[in-house]
């Protein structure tokens, strides 16, 4: 029955990159804000902290919210669901801002197309924020220290910051998704089907968020290599010879 | 789209329902949207939702600009409908073959979905009034006025200022490829999105370098100056109480 109900499901994660206002109830749209809120105090603490030694940062992240929210607009054509989904950009924002100001990026990013676009929702921006801000930032900046640190290049180390990034806020998606809509029903085998329904999308779109994000940190390294040392994505010794 | 969708929230400041001050807007919509998100009937969703659609075509809003709100949480709330009805539930209300397969629809879970779906168009609707009626800049004041951390406030204020010039940017980038057949193929695409998205980062540095330079020489010292908020009249406190009380009471009755 599942199988004979995929491409029925398949087409809901390429419009719903968000959990729509009003598909969780009231416990579970609190529980996620307040899961999210230690997230969200960490990351005003870092960026009060980091701003207050260069007044430039609190604008860069502001700008940098503007990109997620402009890359998450961004239509993609995904060819197993024959439809358009688009990135979530938490993984590049992660990489160069790290993850706790990334959840802060997101957070915004998400207002704004709460407020304006009805993608996502006032009461439930906590869980969109956690799944795409805490999970989506984090998995992604774990992959890149990670692929670094075991020697891969930046290129290797965007893609795999990418494509996790983006897996694991949709796993952590259908995880609340499944939790908020299950009623009476069991936990489980709801997940499954969600998790299914995510899959036709899902997998080839994070490899396409893999490439996307490889690509602007290679364009970064070989244009601007003098932003990623500010960031500290690379040392001074990893600069390009032409810099 | 999703820049003509922005630009098109340019609220009419002589209307009546747009001069209500953000704050008591703000309070009543998020006070309606709880008791949407916690209602167990669908007639409560639903009246809000007809009511908050009624008033955004009062303060002007047209019916493109609503089909274009509109269409993606009709989709996933009928998306929803049929997931409840069809894998939830015990009570079988009918049921069809599909490809060798027997699909039962439930009753249970088409009363759960209706009120998913009720939920999901209540909500959406009351955002659509706030959004519509209210210039972004004054909803961050409100925010901030309801101790949303200020640097919360600041990142948002500076992401609406400069959304619309990196949108602009980003078409320029994206018109340039499109034009040199950046979009062609699969392969291409990819490469023309990533570095697409590379500049738009590059543009986000290099700006915020050059507005940092300005505002610094107008004062800025690390915090954005709020409007300062004018106490609460006693006749707003009074009409957004009234007008919470007597939502409680018609929640309860329907």
């Amino acid at each position: 029955m599942t199988l004979v109900a995929l491409p029925l499901l398949s087409a809901t994660p390429a419009f719903a990159m968000h959990i729509s206002e009003g598909i969780l109830p009231f416990h579970w749209a609190a529980f996620w804000y307040l899961v999210l809120a230690p997230f969200v105090a960490l990351g005003v603490r870092r960026l009060n902290a980091i701003s207050r030694e260069d007044l430039s940062l609190k604008p860069l992240v502001g700008l940098l919210a503007a990109v997620v929210f402009i890359i998450s607009c961004m239509p993609i054509p995904v060819p197993t669901a024959g439809t358009c989904s688009h990135p979530c950009g938490t993984g590049v924002a992660a990489i160069l801002v790290g993850p706790l100001v990334s959840v802060l990026i997101a957070a915004v990013s998400l207002l704004i197309q709460a407020l304006f676009l009805a993608h996502g929702g006032l009461s439930t921006l906590g869980a969109n924020t956690f799944s795409m801000g805490v999970v989506g930032s984090f998995a992604g900046w774990l992959a890149f220290r990670g692929a670094r640190r075991l020697g891969g290049s930046l290129a290797v180390a965007g893609f795999v910051a990418g494509l996790l990034a983006d897996w694991a806020t949709y796993a952590a998606t259908a995880l609340i998704l499944s939790l908020g809509i299950r009623g009476e029903a069991s936990f489980t085998p709801l997940f499954v089907k969600v998790v299914l329904a995510f899959l036709p999308t899902q997998l080839p779109l994070g490899i396409l968020e893999g490439v996307i994000t490889a690509g602007m940190v290679t364009l970064l390294y070989r244009k601007r290599p003098d932003l990623l040392v500010k960031m500290r994505v690379i040392t001074e010794k990893e600069l390009p010879a032409h810099a | 789209m999703a820049m003509h969708h922005l630009k098109a929230h340019i609220c009419d400041a002589s209307h009546p329902v747009n001069r209500i001050d953000p704050r008591v807007k703000l309070l009543c919509a998020l006070a309606l949207l709880v008791m949407v998100i916690s209602c167990r009937g669908v007639a409560f969703p639903l009246l809000v939702s007809v009511s908050s659609l009624a008033l955004c075509r009062y303060i002007g809003t047209t019916w493109r600009l609503l089909a274009l709100r509109f269409s993606e949480p009709l989709f996933i709330a009928a998306t929803v409908l049929l997931l409840k009805m069809f894998f939830s539930g015990s009570d079988p209300l009918f049921s069809f073959g599909v490809a060798g397969y027997e699909l039962a629809a439930y009753r249970e879970g088409l009363k759960e979905g209706v009120l998913i779906a009720s939920r999901i168009l209540g909500g959406v609707s009351l955002l659509a009034v706030v959004g519509f009626s209210t210039p972004f800049t004054d909803l961050m004041a409100a925010l901030s006025w309801l101790r949303v951390p200020q640097v919360l406030v600041d990142v948002a204020l500076f992401a609406w200022r400069y959304l619309f010039l990196l949108l602009e940017e980003a078409q320029v980038v994206y018109n340039a490829q499109k034009n040199r057949l950046g979009y062609v193929g699969y392969r291409r695409s990819l490469s023309s999105f990533g570095t697409l998205a590379g500049v738009l980062v590059i543009k986000a540095f290099d700006n915020s370098q050059s507005i940092t330079t300005a505002m610094v020489q107008r004062g800025y010292d690390g915090d954005m100056p709020m409007t300062l908020q004018r106490p609460l009249r006693l006749t707003e406190v009074a009409s957004a109480l009234l007008f919470i009380l007597a939502m409680i009471a018609l929640r309860s009755s329907v």
